[in-house]
Formats: structure tokens, sequence, C-alpha cells
């Protein structure tokens, strides 16, 4: 009687754990489609300040928004074109350029608004690359 | 002499003190702990009545002029670190070392989102400097004119004393000079030769740093300080160095 105990328990524990593992393998595993959704990895911006980030997973696969609603209007496919132009600076922004098409306080928050959200800085980007060592002091 | 006759003496542990000795001895050093710290630490007198005071000091109360501070707009800061940059061309400052930089600040949202908050820092400038009172060979002082914290490397023996005493972190050893450095408003290599900012002030993008003479009711910073819905604060108050780098959120 003793021994079956024994193995029901030791059985619940190894279901259990089976699950628990299979569960996290799904929420790991998450279907990101670079195809559908655009690049995986952020952009990063360091000009005209550094560092502002873009993630295209916020606003593709998270918010809903297509390729066609920035590219190639707003922004150029091609990586690091935006920053080259000389408007390239909140003050466009407020105009309704480049990110402000839409961050413009009702579509999504105001682009004058909420700085930090999209300028992690030279801190940030340090630790977006995972480089801890740059963003700590030398001892 | 032999252990024997050690152990004849009469021994000079507590347990022969007399009672009368032990009070005095505590009575005297309770009256110098009284004394010097005017009893803020422990007293047996009552404690003075509390109140809520403020960090920025009353009008026509600053005790210089110009009387130079720098107010912070805080969340407007991007880390672009322009002002790093320039107050390094400014002031050669090592790489090892800074007079300003920027800290960090991560605040938990729910989940795994964080909003982020830079902070910038400096030497604060100090109306009651911790660094000054503690550097033996006078290399460090309050400048008369524009109570600007100044440094003369030349009288500095590195001891390090002023950098373990201020409470900013604003203090580095500079190899180059063998002296310690720090910010001094660009008093030396900007103010001095007709210029009205420092170098981080000029750099910044965002106008973060406001620089201007806080005993001047028309300047910026005055009207920053003393603006009313704005909250206004400073770094570690608790020291009683009376800082004059103010923190503002609008």
């Amino acid at each position: 009687m003793k021994k079956i105990l024994l193995l029901m328990v030791l059985g619940i524990l190894l279901f259990s754990g089976v699950l628990l593992a299979a569960s996290g393998d799904v929420q790991v595993k998450e279907d990101y489609d670079e195809e559908t959704y655009g690049p995986k990895d952020p952009i990063v911006w360091v000009k005209p300040v550094k560092s502002v980030v873009f993630d295209h997973k916020i606003h593709t696969m998270d918010a809903g928004l297509d390729c066609d609603s920035c590219h190639d209007e707003l922004f150029q496919m091609e990586a690091g074109v935006a920053a080259e132009n000389e408007d390239f600076t909140m003050a466009t922004l407020y105009e309704g350029g480049y990110c402000g098409a839409c961050h413009d306080g009702s579509t999504a928050f105001a682009s004058n608004t909420r700085c930090t959200s999209c300028h992690i800085g030279v801190l940030g980007n340090a630790r977006l690359l995972g480089d801890g060592g740059a963003a700590k002091k030398e001892h | 002499m032999k252990i024997d006759d050690l152990e004849q003496m009469e021994s000079e542990d507590l347990s022969t003190l007399p009672s009368a000795e032990r009070r005095r001895f505590l009575k005297f050093g309770l009256a110098v702990t009284g004394m010097y710290l005017g009893g803020s630490v422990l007293s047996l007198a009552s404690v003075q009545e509390v109140h809520a005071a403020g960090v920025v000091p009353e009008v026509g109360k600053y005790p210089y002029t110009p009387h130079y501070s720098m107010v912070l707009r805080e969340k407007l800061c991007i880390d672009c670190e322009r002002c790093k940059e320039a107050c390094v061309k400014t002031n050669h400052v090592p790489s090892y070392g800074f007079r300003t930089t920027i800290l960090e600040k991560r605040r938990s949202l729910g989940g795994e989102k964080f909003e982020t908050t830079f902070m910038p820092v400096l030497c604060n400038h100090c109306n009651r400097p911790p660094c000054v009172r503690v550097c033996p060979t006078t290399a460090t002082w309050k400048d008369e004119k524009t109570g600007i914290v100044v440094m003369n490397p030349s009288r500095c023996i590195g001891c390090k004393t002023c950098m373990t005493a201020c409470p900013y972190n604003a203090r580095y050893f500079k190899e180059e000079t063998r002296a310690v450095d720090k910010c001094d408003f660009c008093l030396e290599s900007r103010l001095s030769k007709g210029e009205t900012t420092p170098a981080c002030v000029e750099a910044c993008p965002a106008d973060v740093r406001v620089f201007g003479d806080l005993a001047d009711p028309k300047s910026r910073v005055f009207q920053l300080v003393h603006s009313p819905e704005t909250m206004v604060w400073v770094l570690r108050p608790e020291t009683g160095a009376v800082p004059n780098v103010f923190y503002i959120n609008s």
C-alpha cells in the first residue's frame, strides 16, 4: 500500500514537472515571424542624439500595424536612412513627421511626452548590447 | 617581572573602578556629545519643535552675489551625454573620472515594464561644503564672490579626504595633476573668460540644465525653483550640506 502511495506521489510530481516545462516552452516559443513583423532586433539610432530605440515587435505584432503604415512613406525600409536626413529631429516629429505621424497625443502618446520610453540613452544602449561593463564604472 | 609577582598585583580591570569615577566619565561624555552635536544625535534635553522645512532657501537669503546654482529638469534628460562630452573637452577630464555624469533610475511599472529616469549629477556647490571643511591644506574653498567650490591643484596633497567627505561623489583624483579635480561650474574655463554658462548647460539639447544667479529674481533658476506647484528637491538633504543644485519635475 505504502509503495503505491509513494509511486503515486512520484508520478504526480513528474507529471506536474512535465506540465510546467511544457507551459514554459510555450511562453518562450513565440511565433515572431520576421517576414510579417519586421526585424526582431530593436533599431537603435545614435543620430542626432544617442541613443533612441525602436522595437518592431511592439508596433507590428503587439499594436497590429502593417509594414506599409510606416514604410516607405515615413521611413525607408533600408536601415539608417532616416538618420541621415537633416530634418530627422524632434521639431519635425512635433509637426507630424516620422514617429510624430502617430505619436501626436491622440493615436499614440505625444512625441513631447514620456521621453525615456524611446530615448534609452548611452546607458540604455549599453544594457541593450548586453555590455554591462561599459555602463558600469571602471574599478 | 615574573608571572607570580604579576598575580600579586592589584587588578586594573573595571571591577576595581569606583562608581564615582565611572559617573564622572559618563557625564563628561554626555557633555561632549551635547556640546558638539547640539544635542542632535543624543540629548537628554527635549528636541526642538519639528517642522517640515523646504530645500529652497527663502528669498533674499543667498550669501553670494551672484549666487550661482543649477536647476535640473530631471524628466527631460535622455542620457545623450552631450553634457559629459562637452565637460570632458572643456575641462580636460580623463576617461577614469568625471566632473558630471548621468545616473539611471528604473522604476517598475509592473510586469516587465520599467520607467526610466535619468539623473544628471555634479558638484552641488554646497553652502556648507563638507569637502572644504575636511581639507587639511585649504586646497579647496568656497569662492568668496560666487560661492563656487573651487580647487587649487598645486596646494592639494592628494589625501582624498574631500572625496570621502563629499556626499555626492563629485570628486575624483586626477593622475595627471596629482590632485583632486571637480566641477567648478566652468569658472576657470568659461565663466572667468566672459561666458555666462558652463559647457554642459550649453551642450544640452533638451534644456535639462538651467544655470544662473539664484539671488537674482529675474533669473530663470530663481523663477524655476520659486514657481508654484513645482516639486523641487535636492539630493541627500539630510547631510546638512545645503546644496545649490536643485531638481525639479516640470
